[in-house]
Formats: C-alpha cells, structure tokens, sequence
C-alpha cells in the first residue's frame, strides 16, 4: 500500500482495502440458511438416536401387548403385521423412507396414524409453550430492568436469595402446590380439561406456563440483570445520556437492547428443556398435549409413537435454538450467526 | 474547605474550578471521597491537559464536567464549577439537558465501548443532530454526512449506515468525536480518547482534535496519563495526585520547571526519554489509595526530598509560586537542583 493520505487512518484503510483476502463476506440471508441445512442435519441424528434408543431399552411392543404368555404363533404373526421381523437396517430405511411421504407409521396399539395423533396432540404443547414464552419475558424483562435501575439499597440481594430459591424448587412440585392452591383453595383456575381454541385454550394453560416461570423467570432475570448491569457500565451509555437520549428509546437503544442477546439465546434453550418438562406438566395438568401421549407410547413400547414424537420434539428444540439465534442476531449486531 | 488561592483567573476563563469535592457516599454517614479540592481554570479555545496515574481524580472531574457522576453513583460534595455563569457543581437533571452534549461535548474513553453497538453510525449521529428536536430525516441525515466529512471519514454515505463493529478502531473514535461536535459545544471533553488504539492512529486522533479546536474555536479538555502526549498537544496542563491538583501552568512552562516533585518523577518516568538500554525510571511506591490518604502532602512517602512538616496538617493547597504557575509542594526552594 502507497503511504496513507494524512486524513485517513492507516488502520482502516487497511480494513476497507482488504477485500481481496479472506473469505467473501456472508449476507444474513446466506447465513440463516446454512444456520437452517445444519439445523436439519441435527434433526436427522435426532431422528436415529429416537429410533435406535426404543430398540435397544429392555421390552418389546409384543409382548406388550399380547402379554408374557401368548402362543409364539400368534406373537410371529403380530410382529409380521406391525413389520418387525426384518431387521433393525430395513426397518430404518422403510422408516426414513416413510418420513419423506409424511408417513410416521401408525400406533400399534390403537392403529391411529401418528400424524393424526400429532395433529390432535401438538398444538396443546406448542401453545403452551408459547404460553410459557410470552409470560417469562413478560415478567423477566420488566423485573430485571427494575432491579438493575432502581438502585434501591438491599433489593438485589433479596432478588437473588428469591430466584435461588424458585431455582432449587423441582417443577412438579410447583405444579402441585399451585394447582392446590390457585385450583382447589380458591378455585380460579380448572384442575382439569382443554379447550382447543384459542382463546378459550388460555383459561387451561396459564396455571401450567405460571410452573414453568417458577424455573424460567429466575434464570432469566438474572441472567438479563447482570447483562444490564454490565450494558449500564459500558461507555457508550454515557454518551447516551449526553447526547439527550430519553425515556422509551434510551431504555430500549441504551440499556435492554444491547444486553437481550444472552437472554434470548439462553430462553430459546430453556425452551428445549422445557419440552421436555411439558411432559411432566400434561399430565399433572391432564392436558391433552403430545407429551402425555409419548409417556403412554413408552410405558407400552409404541415404536412409532415413540420415535415419531422423539423427532417432532428433536425439531423443536433444534428449531427453537435456530429462532433465538436469529432473533438474537437481529436485536444485535454484534452476535454472529455461525 | 477554605478559598484556597485562585489559579488561572484571567478574562479568558470558560470554566473555573473551585474547591472541588467529588466522592461517593457509600451509607448516611460513609462518604468515600475521590477528589478533593480540584482547582483549575479552562481557557477559551485551549487544550488543557489533564494528566496523572491512574486513580488520581482524572476521569471523576472529566464526569463532574458533562453531568455523569450520577450515573457512577458519586456525586460533588462541596466546590464550584462556574461555567458562563451557571454553577455546574448544583445542577439537577433537568437543567443539565441544554449544557451536556450542547456546550460541552464529550468524547469516550474507549474506541471499542463508546458508540452504542445496536444502533448505525448514522441514527447515533442523528440523536446528536436532533437533540429530542423535531427536524426533518433528510437535513439530520444532511448533517450527519456534514459531521462526517468533517471528521475526515472517507465514503461517509457508506459508513453513515454501518454499526460500529463494521469499523476500525480510529474510525470509530472520528464518529464519537463528530457526535460530540454536533451542536458545535464551547468544551469539548475527551478522557483518554486514543485508549487501545494503535500510536499511527493516535497521532491522527490527536491531530484530528487539534485541528477541530482551532477551526471552531473550542476549548478541548484532554485527559492522559502519557505526559508526552500532553506536551506535545496542550496549551496548558493540571498535574494530579491523590485527588487533589499538584501543579497547574502552561507546557512550556512545566516542562522548563517542574515546581512538584510529582511531575518531576512523572518526566523522568517517561518511555519516550528513556536512555536505551538503561532501566526503565518509575515512581517508587504507589499512590495511596482512596479513601487510605496520608495527612500532609499525599506525595511524601514516595517524594525524594521530603521534609519533617510535608507529612503532617492539611493536604497543602496549590500557590503561585511563578507567574501563572502554582504548585502544591511546601518546599518548591529544594527543587532546582533535582532536575535539569
């Protein structure tokens, strides 16, 4: 390079001539879909480990349902029937192969497809899962803002003994107390039942999303509280406030926006997790979700059932993680989607 | 505190200082103080220079200076800040609106934290041009590029709707000193400004703020802890130790004759006049530290040439001891021969 001209940095002249080198900048456009091939790379090894981990626990689905002592005639002619005299390999490939047609196979217990299960099923989690979502932030963000601002002596480490604790309580024992309290002792919310729409659904699901905010809000509020914290040491804060930054848009420019980003990646992980929690929920609940029904598919080695909900709950988690790095990328700048 | 004897009264003061005291008061009846007795004056259309270790006071009179103690939870216990007439030592939040970021500017310490990550070069910049005022999207944006230009930042429509991490270190600190130019200020304030950035970049950093005091005619507050730096672009400088000034009086003046023992260590630990090959010169001991401050002059446990009264009494406040030169040593007679 020539010598720098005297008003430009030699620094970034550097960086804006260094366009040769290096890999081609990628458009976020580019990135979401590379960040969405490997996304279903993931649920494909999810999809295997769903069909290999049924297989290889202890008991089988004829047994199950014909009972210890069935004439083995009749036992050879269930297990043609439900296609599990060939072996493991085959039974994959006509398996995968069934995927790509929008055939997860049929209980073989009840004879009910899958898919038709999963219709009926689904949406129960997912709504309340988004349920859990909405209310979390609802209550994580206004809390954590006000816990990092007030500045009132003493009030952050009441806040933290108090999320220790909604940490350590275990879910279903949560669930229990509040459906105890809220249902039976003052009776403002239903012990049992679902309504399907929405938003009639809301009066079923609140009570299950408050127990999973026992577990999120703690994790999450803290978490956001100290990224304030940190956002409100930062520099850029005071020149913030110099230049007249005030009210709504400094609080969202100046201090939440630049700390969300772990927030949002950590809830969209939690969320993963609480898929799984959403079981324990259904049932104390008795919600119609699909989680109860892979409880029921287990305990009676339903192969398809099994595998066919493993893998709509491997998707979701991997799905769930890909929206908050997205979400995550789009709030800030500076997260990278890799 | 009593009227300590006033350095630096001239017509041509913007700014004075008086008896400034700036700490933090931890409970009713704790204060931990940071700074006291700060006492200097900010000329019009000068570059002070604002200089001392780490914990000295700097950044603590640079934040009294645009409003932000606040925010740090300190706040000034006692002193004065006259500035056109207005004591900005008892300003509340509402009155600060039209002096911070108005008349006094204010320039980040770090060229990686000071703009905000989230938002474009060009919508920071237009909070800056637009101040909470109505203007229309195309003269804010008009301006902006205006500003930009005059920070000599090349393809400014380019880098206008970039975010900062898509910038170079120097980049970055030209945006921040474009922000804080943009309402054309009396002051501009600028802590440690070329901190992280590579020396290339510095000097041009520098220079850029030099050129931009003189074509609008601003005084510039810089504070460093590189006194090579200070010399070289500062009109006048305020040495200090422990909370309190040391020295105040213009570069060339210091530079001549040091009259603090403090400064004197200070050039003799300059890398930049280390003999090559020979060790490096530091200042024995440390500064004590907050709210650990020894009775007497804060410097004579580390000073060469203390005396028996240096370590007892009052914290000694600055006097002229040469024409426009005060110094807060109580022997200045035992320093002619220690240097030069």
């Amino acid at each position: 390079m020539t010598a720098p001209t005297p008003t430009t940095d030699a620094e970034s002249a550097l960086k804006e001539s260094g366009h040769g080198d290096g890999p081609r900048p990628q458009s976020t456009g580019e990135k979401i879909l590379r960040r969405t091939g490997r996304a279903i790379i993931v649920a494909f090894w999810v999809m295997v480990v769903a069909f290999m981990l049924i297989r290889l626990s202890p008991g089988d689905p004829v047994t199950a349902a014909l009972g210890g002592d069935a004439a083995p005639e009749t036992v050879e002619a269930l297990r043609k029937t439900l296609g599990l005299d060939v072996d493991p390999l085959t039974q994959f490939w006509q398996y995968f192969t069934g995927l790509f047609q929008g055939d997860l196979g049929a209980s073989l217990i009840s004879g009910i497809p899958v898919t038709e299960m999963l219709r009926t099923n689904l949406p129960v989690t997912l709504w309340l899962i988004l349920t859990t979502v909405v209310m979390t932030l609802v209550i994580s963000i206004p809390l954590a803002m006000f816990i990092a601002l007030a500045r009132i002596p003493g009030l952050p480490y009441v806040f933290r003994t108090l999320t220790a604790i909604g940490l350590a309580l275990p879910s279903f024992l949560v669930a229990l107390i509040l459906l105890y309290q809220f249902g039976l002792v003052w009776g403002i919310a239903p012990i049992f039942g679902y309504d399907p729409t929405f938003p009639a659904n809301m009066q079923y699901l609140w009570l299950p999303a408050l127990v999973n905010c026992v577990v999120l809000v703690p994790v999450l509020s803290r978490v956001l509280y100290s990224s304030i914290l940190d956002t409100l040491d930062e520099e850029f804060v005071e020149t913030g406030v110099i230049r007249g930054v005030r009210s709504f848009r400094f609080f969202w420019f100046y201090v939440l926006r630049p700390s969300l980003a772990p927030t949002v990646v950590l809830l969209s992980y939690m969320m993963g997790v609480m898929v799984g929690s959403t079981v324990i929920l259904e049932i104390i609940f008795a919600l119609p979700g699909i989680g109860r029904e892979l409880v029921t598919a287990v305990t009676m080695r339903d192969y398809p059932v099994v595998q066919g909900i493993i893998l709509v709950f491997g998707i979701l988690v991997v799905f769930l993680s890909l929206l908050g790095d997205i979400v995550a990328s789009i709030l800030d700048p500076r997260v990278k989607l890799t | 505190m009593s009227a300590n004897p006033v350095p630096g009264v001239s017509p041509d003061s913007l700014v004075e200082i008086r008896d400034l005291v700036i700490g933090i008061q931890r409970t009713r009846k704790d204060r931990l103080i940071i700074v006291d007795s700060a006492n200097f004056d900010i000329r019009r259309a000068e570059t002070l220079g604002l200089v001392g270790e780490s914990g000295s006071g700097k950044t603590m009179v640079c934040r009294s200076l645009i409003g932000t103690l606040k925010r740090r939870s300190a706040s000034i216990f006692a002193g004065s800040i006259i500035f056109d007439g207005l004591d900005l030592a008892n300003l509340d939040e509402r009155q600060w609106r039209p002096v911070r970021g108005n008349r006094i500017g204010y320039v980040p310490q770090s060229a990686l934290t000071g703009p905000n990550p989230v938002m474009t070069v060009g919508k920071q910049l237009g909070e800056a041009v637009r101040r909470n005022r109505k203007r229309k999207d195309k003269d804010v944006r008009k301006r902006g590029m205006e500003l930009l230009d005059l920070v000599h930042i090349r393809r400014p429509e380019v880098v206008y709707d970039q975010y900062p991490f898509q910038l170079s270190g120097g980049m970055r600190q030209r945006v921040m000193i474009a922000a804080a130019i943009a309402q054309d200020p009396d002051i501009v304030v600028a802590d440690e400004p070329t901190t992280g950035l590579d020396v290339t970049v510095q000097a041009e950093i520098m220079k850029l703020l030099q050129e931009i005091r003189s074509e609008f005619n601003m005084s510039v507050v810089l504070v460093s802890h590189d006194l090579a730096l200070i010399d070289e672009v500062c009109d006048r400088l305020v040495v200090m130790h422990a909370g309190t000034c040391v020295e105040v009086g213009t570069v060339p003046d210091v530079a001549s004759t040091p009259l603090h023992p403090y400064t004197i260590a200070l050039n003799r630990s300059r890398i930049d006049i280390a003999t090559p090959g020979a060790p490096l010169v530091t200042i024995k001991g440390n500064p004590p530290a907050v709210g650990e401050w020894p009775p007497g002059c804060r410097f004579a446990e580390r000073c060469d040439l203390v005396q028996e009264d240096c370590a007892v009494g009052r914290n000694p406040a600055l006097v002229e001891v040469r024409p426009a030169h005060w110094s807060a040593c109580l022997h200045t007679e035992l320093l002619g021969g220690s240097h030069g």
